[in-house]
């Protein structure tokens, strides 16, 4: 029950490169959410969803090397 | 009098409080059970994982995220609890510490974003319910999707 509270309490620390994979379950869940109200039909729902989240990953991660580079280059 | 026999004027507000409260129970409350389950389970998780690695205590601060805040409250009683959680968290810190911070900063950006997604997805959702609650607009949506014309 302790540990429970602690975690709820003061969260996890997090640092440097661990907190990038806490971006991918943010992306599904926004996937799924915004699929679920789209597609008629649920059954359509995983295969969309997962569409989603891939472009979205993907975008998020093309957008972070763009910056990167343009950022390597003017420094 | 039966849920589907409850006119539209009733019906559309109580599904848009009831998705406000419970995220997904403004889409069970009108039937759409898979739906609502999705949304349920969905923004909740995602409401809660934020508050797991941020910590309440500096995830939910309405003194100092004001707008992060009011994206949190749009789930409902859910954010209330964690309000609640807040509180106790704070309570537990001496008068003289006025800003306590709780945490990692890295952790708390990371909660605090997790939780302000989840209300705002929380808002399509009550948007989505308060739209579905409207027979008319479920029965046009349903002569689309007939017709092959389902939004995807």
């Amino acid at each position: 029950m302790n540990i429970l509270a602690n975690f709820l309490f003061s969260g996890l620390d997090l640092a440097g490169l661990p907190r990038f994979p806490f971006m991918l379950p943010l992306c599904l869940s926004i996937a799924i959410v915004y699929k679920t109200a789209r597609c008629y039909n649920l059954k359509e729902l995983p295969a969309a969803a997962l569409i989603l989240w891939v472009t979205i990953v993907s975008g998020m991660v093309l957008v972070g090397v763009g910056l990167w580079v343009v950022f390597t280059l003017l420094a | 009098m039966s849920q589907s026999e409850t006119p539209a004027s009733i019906r559309i507000p109580i599904a848009g409080l009831l998705a406000w409260l419970v995220p997904g129970l403004g889409h069970l409350y009108i039937g759409d059970r898979g739906r609502g389950l999705v949304f349920m389970i969905t923004i909740s998780a995602t409401f809660w994982a934020g508050i797991t690695v941020g910590g309440a205590g500096s995830t939910i601060d309405p003194q100092h995220r004001k707008l992060w805040f009011t994206a949190q409250l749009l789930t409902g009683a859910q954010s209330l609890v964690a309000v609640a959680i807040h509180q106790k968290a704070i309570a537990s810190y001496p008068p003289s510490e006025q800003t306590p911070i709780i945490g990692h900063w890295l952790s708390i950006d990371v909660g605090t974003h997790y939780t302000g997604v989840a209300g705002l997805l929380n808002l399509l959702v009550i948007l989505d319910a308060i739209f579905c609650a409207d027979p008319a607009t479920r029965n046009r949506l349903a002569a689309a999707n007939s017709k092959g014309s389902a939004a995807t």
